[in-house]
């Protein structure tokens, strides 16, 4: 079974990245562009991880996470911050509200890939595949 | 997660590079209303980056240092007060995340240069604004030719310039940029006690190349460059906006 993983990024360009990442290993990604699109997506994909950001319009990524903490049916799903904000009193609190890693922009692919495999086991491809499309929020 | 934890361990565990000394006490410094100013000027005539940028931000219409009517850090902080420290304490994380960033998405080595050696940009421009709000007020500007923009985008998504096509990626790019520079230096503030917020950036096309003004508060332009790639960065800065 591959891996899914939801990427929750208002920028199409570090989700593209995240994409181009996890090209190389089995996984399936989906994608939102904000904590509102985001939630929608972790109810309906049940993802394996999520790749979460923190400022973005609609709703940002500290409260998106608030809400699935809140959910008894996705607070288990493991989630990684991917934002700019490593401000001392923003990880704290964004710690206590359980996250299992944390990935400050700007970013290697590399460092991506090793917290993701951290959390869950990415196997590469077998045969150079077409990339799986990604997954639409709505 | 339960209570007890701490940033040290939090940073430790999640790898976070240590941030840059100098930028974190200046804007700790400059965060206090009471800060005393022997103490700024103490900090400011160490480094000698931080002093030269200051006396072009206390003579800004000077073209060049022989111009200069404010010539002593002292001087600087009388006649211009806080705000011209803050946007100082401000440009550095930003400076640094820029460079970080080009470090390590686009393995391109960015270097700091006096703007008036820089290249002026004629004509349409691309124009990321991001505006911050709460205990300090301001926006911070990025500017770059179309040609440079184009570069910076198709590095950052793996492509050449010529495949990408699609301005809207440019565009995007180019505000996700922004939103790592503001968000590095957003962190530096809230840690200094100046706690602030941040609009998502809009990016635009735009010909108007003036440095922007802010009544009150401090403004300093800085450039950037690799290669044939310039970079412009505004920053405004109006402190204490309680």
């Amino acid at each position: 079974m591959p891996i899914k993983i939801l990427s929750v990024d208002d920028s199409r360009t570090i989700r593209l990245i995240v994409g181009r990442s996890l090209r190389p290993y089995d996984c399936i990604l989906c994608e939102a562009a904000n904590g509102e699109e985001g939630l929608v997506a972790a109810a309906r994909e049940k993802p394996d991880i999520i790749l979460l950001d923190v400022t973005m319009p609609v709703m940002d990524g500290v409260t998106m996470l608030t809400k699935l903490k809140e959910d008894p049916a996705l607070k288990s799903i493991p989630v990684i911050m991917l934002t700019a904000e490593s401000g001392r009193d923003n990880v704290i609190h964004i710690a206590r509200l359980g996250v299992r890693d944390y990935l400050v922009k700007p970013f290697k692919e590399e460092q991506l890939i090793d917290k993701v495999g951290r959390i869950v086991q990415l196997k590469r491809k077998e045969v150079s595949a077409p990339t799986a499309a990604p997954v639409p929020a709505v | 997660m339960q209570g007890g934890v701490n940033y040290q361990e939090l940073s430790r565990r999640y790898g976070f590079a240590p941030k840059p000394e100098s930028a974190s006490r200046l804007t700790q410094l400059v965060s206090r209303q009471d800060s005393d100013l022997d103490e700024i000027a103490k900090v400011i005539n160490k480094d000698p980056v931080l002093l030269k940028r200051l006396l072009r931000v206390a003579n800004p219409d000077a073209e060049n240092e022989i111009e200069y009517a404010v010539e002593t850090v002292e001087d600087a902080l009388m006649r211009n007060g806080m705000g011209c420290v803050l946007v100082l304490a401000m440009g550095t994380p930003l400076a640094l995340a820029l460079t970080k960033t080009f470090q390590t998405m686009l393995s391109l080595k960015l270097e700091m240069i006096d703007p008036s050696e820089a290249e002026c940009l004629q004509g349409d421009h691309l124009l990321g604004t991001i505006h911050f709000s709460g205990k300090v007020e301001g926006e911070v500007y990025l500017r770059m030719n179309i040609a440079s923009a184009r570069a910076i985008a198709a590095g950052i998504l793996g492509m050449s310039p010529e495949e990408l096509t699609d301005t809207n990626e440019i565009k995007d790019a180019a505000g996700e940029l922004l939103n790592i520079m503001t968000g590095n230096f957003k962190s530096n503030l809230c840690d200094a006690g100046l706690d602030c917020r941040l609009q998502p950036p809009e990016v635009k096309l735009s010909n108007n190349f003036h440095t922007p003004s802010v009544a009150g508060g401090g403004v300093e332009r800085m450039a950037l460059r690799t290669g044939k790639i310039h970079l412009f960065v505004d920053v405004t800065a109006n402190p204490w906006n309680d």
